[in-house]
């Protein structure tokens, strides 16, 4: 397999060098089992998945990468000593959404981060859970960074709890839980819907610092208003290679940043193309249709 | 406190009760304005009307209990515009907690008023755990998903649904809803099966929609209760749409006014606060 | 359960649905329908452990008269009557469920989602001040969009609906389209490091 001068055009080789194999396995597959109009999304496909692999590998051997400085991040151990000196919980939500929404899986991985910044200090952490699943493993990761801190005493099974399993009663209990424990940092990172104004704009009633992150766009602006860090969609995934620096979120970032980049490209050569009329605009375009 | 203070810092009590206020008096004192309509409005509209006579369309009824008094009145709007065009209904819903039950009602009662009857003009095919199963499955059988509908009835005995068992028997999806089933509605039976899509939305989720109507992943959009309005207009029944956006009005004015008065509290505060 | 089996278990459903994507052939396509069925049957167990959890949790409060056991009395008389109520007699309408459903759950649902707008309404007077250039821009866009989503906007210039409409569909279109790219990236990462063993914290571990 030929290289194209390191690690960066790596994921470029393989697309080149295993361009002509998919060719000749498309011409070659019995009909039936293959959808040949879906090559482009199979292409795009494994130059993510290579890319991926190819920079969890870099980042796991010491590649040092770059992430900007997001204020809400950093503003989490801020939010957790603040607590810790007013003597009030941490309130973390790891979303409304249920264990298979990518969102609350980066939530959780967030979450056990902060249950082990809450287990040093000795700071009260509460955690509501809208759906069972989320709920069983929100109570694992804890109990498990508690267990790392060295303090599996300290882990109380009743810090995660389910509430309800309808996201409006989930927010009417989450409310009253608020309002009575008043925590002085509330954390929302996850899928959130319409209740996402409800449980921010008590949370600034009781009194709370709020950082909160989901990759729903039509609920940022309710974070925005009401919470006084937002991490915008994908700096939501960002938040655990942030706080963990581990390869495999490092690595992840890596390659949706190189995708991003191809995206971007792809964007602009195209509407280029269409704006100014080129010949080969309609058969660029059609690269990139789904079907 | 100064006057800088006050406007700056006032209690959030007395925002409640003028936006109360502003939701009441209207229900007293009707308002009603004319509609301008927007192009999307009049897309999906005009895409109902271009459909033939007798057409099956699909109706999911993708909302929760909540947003009713948003996404019932689009409902029936869109419920009517397809009896009045002879059109025959199959709905569904992936929200467990009230969809169907919303739908059977809607469909109940506009049917009834319609004249028309269950199993021959519309048909409510309830729930199905998993809706990326459903959404999934019925581009292939939709009798793979529901082999009864809402009631139990065997979906093999009821006369609409004889000639219909995919996307491809229905020549268009009109979805009412008010979460992000929506987007796998677009992604997985648009982009996939290549139905043709519109839909009635909450305000909410209106801005994300606009990017699905500019790709033409869908033909139309109705946004929250303006949308609706406008809908009611151009099928010449105006009903709850069109009422509530008295209040509506009201309460856009009201919030502008806190923003002016916040700002001006802001301003004059700054401006207290520098050095002489 | 831990250790490689359920990692096994997620690499092959994963990639048996990848493939599934890619292939039209009947045979993978009843297969990948199947596996959808058993996603539903195993999600509505999950449903009993939600169960399970709230009843433990109020049971003990009742139990120990802790701060507002009443309160848990409530919740396990309504969990009591809708779970019999759905059993006994069904959900259709005119039971009992139903009638609960429409006339306690529902108006209940619809009240919380009303009090957005009051809470939109304090949050925007709170957030919307021209601290900063970004912000003066957030707060006029908000202004032009309010009015021109109302027929008074119209009345105070006849083109500030169509503003309002364009500001919708360009430079909102545009921020919605980049962001929602990004977090399908992101999603789709994590997706893959699901799929390929390298996340679990769907287990519970990091």
């Amino acid at each position: 397999m030929p290289r194209f001068g390191g690690a960066r055009w790596t994921p470029v080789a393989w697309l080149v060098w295993a361009a002509p194999v998919w060719a000749q396995a498309e011409a070659t597959t019995p009909p039936g089992w293959f959808n040949t109009d879906r090559v482009n999304a199979l292409v795009l496909l494994v130059v993510f998945c290579a890319a991926l692999l190819l920079y969890i590998r870099s980042a796991a051997r010491g590649k040092s990468t770059y992430i900007r400085p997001l204020p809400g991040l950093e503003a989490v151990e801020d939010g957790v000593g603040r607590a810790t000196e007013m003597g009030r919980p941490v309130l973390f939500i790891p979303g409304t959404g249920d264990v298979d929404m990518a969102e609350t899986l980066a939530g959780l991985a967030v979450l056990g981060r902060i249950a082990g910044i809450t287990a040093r200090y000795d700071t009260p952490l509460m955690v509501p859970c809208l759906y069972p699943m989320p709920l069983a493993a929100a109570d694992e990761v804890v109990r498990q960074a508690y267990t790392d801190a060295g303090k599996p005493e300290a882990f109380k099974s009743d810090m995660v709890r389910y509430m309800a399993g309808e996201s409006f009663g989930f927010s009417a209990a989450v409310n009253g839980w608020m309002m009575r424990e008043r925590p002085a940092t509330n954390i929302f990172l996850g899928e959130f819907t319409a209740e996402s104004l409800l449980l921010a704009e008590t949370g600034n009633a009781a009194g709370a610092i709020q950082i909160a992150g989901t990759a729903r766009p039509e609920q940022l602006p309710f974070f925005i208003a009401a919470c006084d860090y937002t991490l915008l969609g994908e700096e939501l995934y960002a938040a655990s290679a942030y706080l963990s620096k581990e390869p495999k979120y490092l690595g992840s970032l890596k390659a949706q940043d190189l995708f991003k980049v191809i995206l971007t490209v792809a964007i602009l050569t195209g509407a280029l193309a269409v704006t100014f009329g080129a010949s080969w605009a309609p058969v660029f375009q059609g690269w990139f249709e789904a079907s | 406190m100064s006057l800088a203070k006050r406007l700056e810092s006032l209690d959030r009590r007395w925002i409640f009760l003028l936006i109360g206020l502003s939701v009441v008096l209207p229900m007293f004192l009707p308002i009603t304005f004319p509609e301008r309509i927007t192009s999307q409005t009049q897309a999906l509209y005009d895409t109902m009307e271009s459909l033939p006579e007798g057409s099956v369309i699909m109706v999911p009824f993708e909302v929760w209990p909540s947003t009713l008094p948003e996404t019932e009145p689009i409902a029936r709007a869109a419920v009517r515009h397809a009896f009045r065009r002879q059109m025959k209904i199959v709905s569904l819903s992936n929200v467990g907690g009230g969809g169907p039950s919303i739908a059977d009602r809607v469909l109940r009662e506009e049917g009834n008023a319609a004249g028309k009857v269950y199993g021959i003009d519309y048909v409510n095919l309830g729930y199905r755990a998993n809706y990326l199963a459903v959404l999934s499955g019925m581009g292939t059988s939709i009798r793979s998903i529901y082999q009864t509908d809402y009631s139990g009835t065997p979906v093999d005995s009821l006369p609409l649904m004889r000639n219909v068992d995919s996307y491809k028997d229905v020549a268009f999806i009109f979805a009412i809803a008010d979460n992000a089933t929506l987007d796998y509605w677009v992604s997985i039976v648009g982009e996939r099966f290549g139905a043709k899509i519109g839909a009635g939305v909450t305000a909410v989720m209106a801005p994300k929609m606009f990017a699905y109507i500019d790709a033409g992943q869908m033909v139309g959009l109705l946004g929250g209760m303006k949308g609706g309005a406008e809908y009611e207009k151009l099928l010449g029944l105006p009903d709850q749409s069109t009422r509530g956006m008295g209040a509506q009005s009201l309460i856009h004015l009201l919030i502008i006014a806190f923003i002016v008065l916040g700002n001006v509290g802001f301003f004059l505060s700054r401006r207290n606060a520098r050095p002489a | 359960m831990r250790g490689p089996l359920p990692l096994a278990v997620a690499f092959l459903a994963g990639m048996f649905m990848i493939v599934s994507f890619f292939s039209p052939h009947p045979a993978v396509e009843k297969a990948s329908g199947d596996f959808l069925n058993w996603v539903s049957i195993v999600s509505g167990f999950s449903i009993l452990l939600g169960v399970v959890s709230i009843a433990q949790n109020n049971l003990a409060k009742v139990k120990r008269r802790q701060k507002e056991w009443p309160y848990a009395v409530v919740l396990l008389v309504a969990l009591a009557v809708m779970l019999a109520g759905g059993v006994l007699e069904g959900t259709d309408s005119g039971t009992v469920y139903d009638a609960l459903f429409q006339n306690v759950q529902a108006p209940m649902m619809t009240t919380m989602f009303s009090m957005l707008a009051f809470f939109i309404a304090s949050a925007a007077y709170r957030a919307f001040r021209a601290r900063t250039l970004q912000a003066t821009l957030l707060l006029g866009t908000a202004v032009i969009v309010m009015l021109g989503r109302i027929p008074v906007g119209q009345a105070i210039y006849d083109g500030l609906p169509d503003l309002a409409n364009w500001i919708m569909a360009v430079p909102n279109t545009a921020v919605q389209r980049g962001i929602i790219i990004g977090a399908a990236l992101g999603g789709a990462a994590t997706a893959l490091r699901i799929v390929l063993g390298l996340e679990r914290t769907y287990m519970g571990r990091g």
